[in-house]
């Protein structure tokens, strides 16, 4: 059932990641998350989180810290997540 | 913040709803202040922050001062002016107090600035009358919002109760203040009055009278009213309800009560209450009528303070006329003693001529020997000595007498006391030494004189010697003389009887005797000691004694060196004193005449030829006056009596027990026993009260002779009297006697004669009379009678508390029945305890007409002996069959061992092989080691002894050796005081340890087959290991053993499915278990090759037919797949297992279901499938958990699919307690019982490294098993955050330090709950957000994801206990 990480990035200003997220391979999440809010430069980047099936506090940690520049698309899974963590009160989420 | 408010609840008035609604209610706009909705910001924030305020306030505001207040004031003060009040003008509001505090609120107004008054008296109308109160409070001044001044804010607490219950503490302080402990009536009165009159706020006016002899009130004192006003008259107030002790509250209307005073107050009180002035033990002394202040409600504390303050006055008067009585009690006895002192020397002189007459002539006859025969000069000397010891007597009294009338005439020289003084005591030595006493004078020479009259000296320091032999019987007497600063110091101390505390104040006291006192003789007349004291006191000196009973008395005696103490002293040269023998001689020769004589007893002279007939009778003298008991004994002998002289009634008394005399011969006055109470015990002994008594007294007239008689005695003859008197009375008696006693004499004889004991018992339950039987058994003779309850045969309360009580019991029903019998244990007199049986009635005495109990009684001891044993035997045979263990037969055989003797202990020591050998004792504190060496020997010594031999050491206990299963066992019983060991009670121990060794021989041989039957069940009953999620319990109908005929089985299956077996075979105890154990390895062993419940049971059909026993053995067998819950079962005729559901819900496996096992072998057997739903809780049991006597066992089945659903949400372990418990029938499990509960699915418990990379799989594992619980896949993520937030917590904080430690991840499910436990090895630290602001957020997911969070850290470890409630 566990999956790997996965990260795409983009058509444009888009981070698509796939999986599991948590204290393991967070660190790999928040550079890339890094990497393409840089990349973009300014503009928005849309954090596409759709595929992922699990994310922890130390995932969250990394959306927090570019909490300003992303956008995140989610589906039902971490939803409740992200709203009880506060996020969607400092950056857009939207549902996928 | 804007918006609209709506006028009728300002926002203003929402702080307190309950005084703003009645603020919302005044009409505002008929006030200066308008509609509230108009109001200004800061009358608003005015009127918020008043009614918010819990403190006291209320404020005005506005042209009329609009009063506005919150709670706390209405409460406080405003009272019945609420709701009124509000919105009124504040000076209508405080109409009665605006000359107060109007011009204090004009001057907050007119200059802005604050007031503050403290304890301000106002006289306020708040609950229909002006009252007095008192208030602290502060003005401030209120701006409007253009800054001007509009009105004032008061801040206000009261302090009435406070202030007045100061002013009454004051005045009760006041009244209970008075120093001077006794005073007259009158003083008393007075500052009362003063104190009372202090407080004119609580006490306008007070009146206080008392009654006289003739019941009449009369006023005594006054406070804050003249005492001519009309209204002091006794006749206006209650004083009938009074006197009654009523109190009464009087309305003060009518013409005597105008103009009262008004105290403190502008208007006088309406009423009065009028107290009694209580006294204790009597009627009221009078009463106090207190006016009471109008401006106070006359509530419970005012009340109160006024019986309290009528209390102090009621006791000043108790305290003064106490004193007055005692005062006047002290005079008249003054009065008393100095008459009697004038009388005594009245008479005295007149002795002196007659003395001197008597005593010359005497003197003289003794002083020619030529002319006295013997027996003529021993009647000389009589006369002699006794008319010194009449004059000495006639002397002190006159001493007396002249220092009374200041008449003594002192000559003072200087003399060295420490010679004068052992001179003195020189004197005394041979009397002393006599007495076999020693004595120790010690008087060194002192560095200078001391002024005495010498012969004052003498009488003073002989009396003291003289009073220190007289009671004085072992020990000796102590004479010391010493300087001490400017004083000299003698003492003289004796080892006596000594003199009881309570008498020591009244030891100088004059014609006081200490009754009672043992002494060498009663002689005295009580003048001796006070003597003493005055002759000091005119020395200048003082005397001073100490005493302790029993010890002896000190007598110290302070005179001053020199004469200047001494006013009158003119010096007289030193000069030959008078020879000392002259006055030493009185006192030496009467303390001779105390001493025993030197011949020894009086010897019985041979009777006296050709005078008076030789009659034989036999006489018991007793007098304490050797001079008198010679003469007495003389005169009787040479009539031909039998003489028997003694110094005493106690003497006496003992010598007519031993031997009865035919007549006694007693003087009334004697030392211990007197002639009266010597009377009484004869009488009261049935062997002496037949016995004539003639008492001689110097105390002359009737009523003495009534008394006498009174008392018992047959005659009564006055000293002095004449020879002939004498024995003309002891002739009659003695023949009047001998007539009257002859047919008691017969009796006696023939009770004496009786086989068994005899007694009479009168109607108190003293035993009077005995015969010798009685004393044989008991060994308590005649000599002890009366033997009086508690008798002393009676076996001690505190050692033997139940043969004390069978004992009281029996004398109960000894003195309440007509007739009866009983047996009872007893003590001899040497402590042995015997049993006797008893048989008595009661009959009138035919002399006295009293009721008596006649009773008889035998030895049965041997018979109870043989009672005993019996019960003995059956007792510990008891024990040894309730026992399950050797140990435990042991300790309860000690118990009852201990319990036989009333032993101190009881304690068996086991020598297996070394010399410490195994100790079980009664008494849990003693051990081997910490016994006494010589018990360890003793021990040690008795286990080398032939066995059952016992050995009694003396007094210390009884030990004998017997065999144990373990080897040689010593018991040793160690004796109570009540219970000495008898040659029966050795019989009977050699009985019960042969008894006892079998005993715990046979137990010991159960106890092997026990604990081989108990292997046999550990290796039969069920696997050490249960699969997860399972919980069994295993009940066995038969004691001790603990295995039967039931089982359960499980058994994990190579395809990871698990066989669950429950079987009931037929019978129970150890022959059912045997089957049952075959069956189980072979259902076990078959199910392991095919894992198919309808074939494994075909084949146990074969199996089971071979085995005899196994017929008709009942099986549940299924096959359980852990992962779906998937459950293959086929039942041989076993009871449907139970399945509970999530919902509430329950279901039978009733399908699959076949004949029992071997009933019809080869025949198919059916199978059927159930899928267990998550969380679901599966029973399997045997019929003993269903079957109920006259029950349908449907009954039974409903009763437990009801308890398997109250606990769907129990775990499961506790589940299988529950039921067990629940189910249990009130005389306990009757038929074995196996229960094996499932609840699906089993709990999951993992155990990981603390590495991040774990997270992963661990997640995977949690979220399988989530799935298997039915958890929808929402839940199972948030279920998943929180597992993984607690994980990651326990790797980066648990494990920070100490990495490589290991994480445990437990998770259980019931049909509603979910818990989760997480829990690790590390210490946890506090999440330090500054460090890391986003890690702190699991904890905050974990709460939000999670019904019950709870994180408990410690030095082991962290565990984190999460639930989450399922739906």
């Amino acid at each position: 059932m566990t999956t790997a990480l996965s990260l795409t990035n983009g058509p444009g200003t888009v981070l698509t990641a796939a999986g599991e997220i948590d204290m393991s391979n967070a660190d790999t999440f928040a550079a890339a998350l890094t990497s393409a809010v840089t990349l973009a430069s300014g503009s928005p980047l849309t954090v596409d989180l759709t595929a992922v099936q699990y994310l922890d506090s130390a995932g969250l940690a990394a959306l927090f810290a570019h909490a300003d520049h992303i956008e995140v698309l989610t589906g039902p899974i971490l939803a409740p997540l992200l709203e009880i963590s506060g996020l969607n009160e400092l950056a857009t989420v939207r549902w996928a | 913040m804007s918006g609209t408010e709506h006028p009728l609840s300002p926002h203003a008035f929402s702080a307190d709803p309950e005084v703003g609604a009645d603020l919302a209610a005044v009409d505002w706009a008929a006030t200066p202040l308008g509609d509230p909705g108009q109001w200004p910001q800061s009358l608003r924030t005015a009127v918020s922050i008043l009614l918010s305020s819990r403190f006291s306030m209320w404020m005005a505001w506005g042209p009329e001062l609009t009063f506005f207040c919150n709670a706390a004031y209405r409460r406080h003060t405003l009272h019945e002016k609420y709701p009124w009040a509000l919105g009124r003008p504040a000076s209508e509001v405080w109409a009665e107090i605006w000359d107060d505090i109007g011009p204090r609120i004009d001057t907050v107004l007119s200059t802005g600035e604050a007031t503050w008054d403290e304890g301000l008296l106002l006289f306020v109308e708040r609950s229909g009358y002006p009252e007095e109160s008192y208030h602290t409070f502060s003005y401030s001044p209120l701006h409007d919002d253009d800054g001007a001044l509009i009105g004032m804010l008061c801040v206000v607490s009261e302090d009435t109760e406070q202030v007045i219950g100061e002013r009454r503490m004051r005045t009760l302080r006041d009244l209970g203040s008075d120093p001077t402990v006794a005073r007259t009536e009158q003083e008393m009165l007075l500052f009362t009055s003063r104190q009372l009159g202090r407080n004119l706020g609580d006490l306008p006016f007070t009146l206080t009278y008392l009654f006289g002899d003739d019941g009449r009130a009369l006023l005594a004192a006054s406070t804050g009213i003249d005492s001519d006003h009309p209204a002091t008259s006794p006749d206006l107030w209650p004083a009938g309800r009074a006197a009654a002790g009523e109190p009464a509250v009087v309305e003060l209307t009518g013409k005597a009560f105008t103009g009262l005073p008004s105290g403190d107050w502008a208007e006088p009180p309406t009423r009065a209450l009028v107290l009694p002035l209580l006294q204790q033990g009597g009627a009221p002394y009078g009463f106090l009528v207190t006016g009471l202040n109008r401006y106070r409600p006359f509530d419970d504390g005012y009340r109160g303070f006024l019986e309290l303050a009528a209390g102090h006055v009621a006791a000043g008067i108790a305290s003064a006329r106490s004193f007055r009585a005692q005062q006047r009690r002290a005079e008249e006895l003054a009065e008393l003693d100095r008459a009697k002192t004038t009388f005594f020397s009245n008479i005295s002189h007149e002795f002196r001529t007659p003395l001197t007459l008597i005593m010359g002539p005497v003197e003289e006859l003794l002083a020619r020997r030529a002319t006295a025969d013997d027996e003529v000069r021993a009647e000389l000397e009589v006369i002699h000595r006794n008319g010194l010891r009449l004059g000495k007597l006639v002397n002190t009294l006159l001493d007396f007498s002249r220092i009374e009338a200041g008449r003594m005439q002192a000559r003072y020289e200087p003399v060295d006391l420490s010679a004068v003084t052992a001179e003195l005591a020189s004197a005394f030595r041979s009397a002393i030494e006599r007495a076999g006493l020693t004595f120790d004078v010690d008087c060194p020479v002192l560095p200078e004189h001391v002024h005495v009259d010498l012969g004052m000296w003498e009488k003073v320091v002989l009396n003291l010697l003289s009073n220190a032999l007289k009671f004085t019987f072992d020990g000796g007497v102590r004479v010391t003389v010493r300087a001490d600063g400017a004083d000299a110091v003698v003492t003289v101390t004796d080892t006596g009887v000594g003199v009881p505390a309570d008498e020591m104040p009244r030891l100088f006291e004059r014609f006081h005797r200490i009754e009672n006192a043992r002494s060498r003789s009663n002689e005295g007349s009580g003048i001796g000691l006070a003597l003493v004291q005055e002759l000091v006191r005119l020395h200048g000196g003082t005397i001073a004694a100490q005493s302790e009973t029993g010890s002896g008395t000190s007598f110290t005696i302070r005179l001053p060196f020199g004469h200047a103490h001494l006013p009158e002293y003119t010096e007289v040269p030193a000069g030959p004193a008078t020879p000392l023998s002259a006055n030493a001689d009185p006192f030496l020769q009467e303390a001779l005449r105390w001493l025993p004589s030197q011949d020894g007893p009086v010897p019985e002279p041979g009777p006296v030829a050709g005078s008076a007939p030789t009659t034989g009778a036999s006489v018991l003298v007793a007098d304490d006056n050797a001079d008198m008991r010679d003469y007495l004994t003389r005169l009787l002998r040479s009539a031909g009596y039998r003489v028997v002289a003694v110094v005493d009634g106690r003497y006496a008394l003992e010598a007519a027990r031993a031997d009865t005399p035919d007549i006694v011969v007693s003087d009334v006055m004697m030392p211990r026993l007197d002639g009266l109470q010597l009377v009484a015990a004869l009488r009261s002994d049935p062997r002496t009260a037949g016995t004539p008594v003639l008492l001689l007294s110097a105390r002359a007239g009737q009523e003495a002779s009534i008394e006498g008689l009174d008392a018992g005695a047959d005659d009564y003859l006055f000293k002095p009297f004449s020879a002939a008197e004498l024995l003309a009375r002891v002739r009659a008696n003695v023949d009047l006697a001998r007539l009257r006693n002859h047919h008691a004499r017969w009796r006696t004889a023939l009770i004496d004669s009786l086989q068994e004991a005899f007694f009479v018992c009168d109607e108190s339950g003293a035993i009077i009379e005995i015969n010798s039987a009685f004393t044989d058994i008991l060994g308590y003779g005649p000599e002890g009678l009366p033997y009086l309850p508690v008798h002393p045969w009676w076996p001690d309360r505190d050692t033997d508390a139940d043969g004390h009580q069978a004992v009281a019991d029996a004398f109960r029903m000894l003195l309440g029945r007509p007739t009866g019998s009983y047996t009872i244990p007893v003590v001899h007199r040497d402590g042995r305890r015997l049993w006797a049986a008893a048989a008595f009635n009661q009959v009138r005495d035919p002399d006295t007409g009293r009721r008596v109990i006649v009773g008889t009684f035998r030895d049965v001891t041997a018979e109870q002996h043989a009672v005993q044993r019996d019960s003995a035997l059956a007792a510990l045979g008891l024990r040894l069959s309730e026992a399950e263990n050797v140990d435990g037969a042991l300790t309860a055989v000690l118990a009852e061992l201990r319990e036989i003797w009333q032993a101190t202990h009881v304690l068996a020591a086991v020598f297996s092989d070394a010399d410490n050998p195994a100790l079980t004792c009664t008494d849990p504190t003693v051990n081997w080691d910490n016994l006494p060496e010589q018990r360890r020997a003793a021990l040690l010594a008795l286990r080398a002894r032939p066995v059952l031999t016992p050995v009694t050491e003396d007094h210390t206990g009884t030990g004998i050796t017997l065999g144990h299963p373990a080897g040689t066992m010593v018991l040793w019983i160690e004796a109570g005081p009540a219970r000495p060991f008898s040659a029966p009670d050795e019989t009977l121990l050699a009985l019960l340890a042969g008894h006892l060794g079998q005993g715990l021989n046979r137990i010991h041989q159960i106890d092997q087959q026990r604990e081989t039957a108990l292997a046999l069940q550990r290796a039969i009953l069920g696997p050490d290991r249960l699969p997860s999620g399972f919980a069994v319990r295993y009940e066995p109908a038969t004691r001790p053993l603990k295995v039967g005929g039931d089982w359960y089985d499980t058994i994990e299956l190579a395809d990871g499915r698990i066989g669950i077996v429950v079987g009931d075979c037929v019978g129970h105890g150890l022959e059912a278990a045997t089957v049952m154990g075959q069956l189980r390895s072979a259902c076990r062993a078959l199910l392991l090759r095919d894992s198919s419940p309808a074939r494994t049971l075909m084949s146990l059909d074969v199996f089971a037919a071979m085995l005899p026993g196994a017929a008709c053995a009942t099986v549940f067998c299924g096959v359980l797949d852990p992962g779906t819950g998937q459950l293959v079962y086929s039942s041989a005729g076993h009871p449907p297992a139970i399945v509970g559901h999530p919902d509430g819900s329950t279901h039978l496996l009733d399908q699959g279901r076949s004949r029992p096992v071997a009933v019809r072998t080869g025949s198919e057997r059916p199978e059927a499938e159930y899928t267990v739903p998550a969380r679901a809780t599966l029973l399997l049991y045997t019929d003993g958990l269903v079957e109920r006597r006259r029950q349908p066992l449907s009954s039974g089945i409903s009763r437990v699919s009801a308890a398997v659903q109250r606990g769907l949400g129990t775990p499961i372990e506790d589940l299988a307690t529950e039921i067990m418990d629940r189910l249990i029938p009130d005389n306990g499990y009757d038929d074995d019982v196996a229960v094996l509960l499932y609840r699906h699915p089993g709990p999951l418990d993992l155990e990981f490294p603390a590495e991040s990379g774990r997270l992963a799989p661990v997640r995977s594992a949690l979220r399988g098993w989530l799935e298997r619980c039915g958890i929808d896949p929402a839940t199972t993520q948030n279920i998943l955050v929180a597992a993984g937030e607690a994980c990651a917590n326990a790797i980066e904080h648990g494990h920070r330090d100490s990495p490589g430690g290991r994480i445990r991840l437990r998770a259980a499910a019931t049909a509603g709950d979910l818990r989760l436990v997480v829990s690790d090895t590390g210490v946890w630290r506090n999440p330090d957000p500054a460090a890391n602001p986003y890690r702190g957020r699991g904890l905050t997911l974990m709460r939000a994801f999670m019904q019950a969070v709870t994180v408990t850290s410690g030095n082991t470890g962290t565990i984190v206990d999460m639930q989450a409630r399922i739906l």
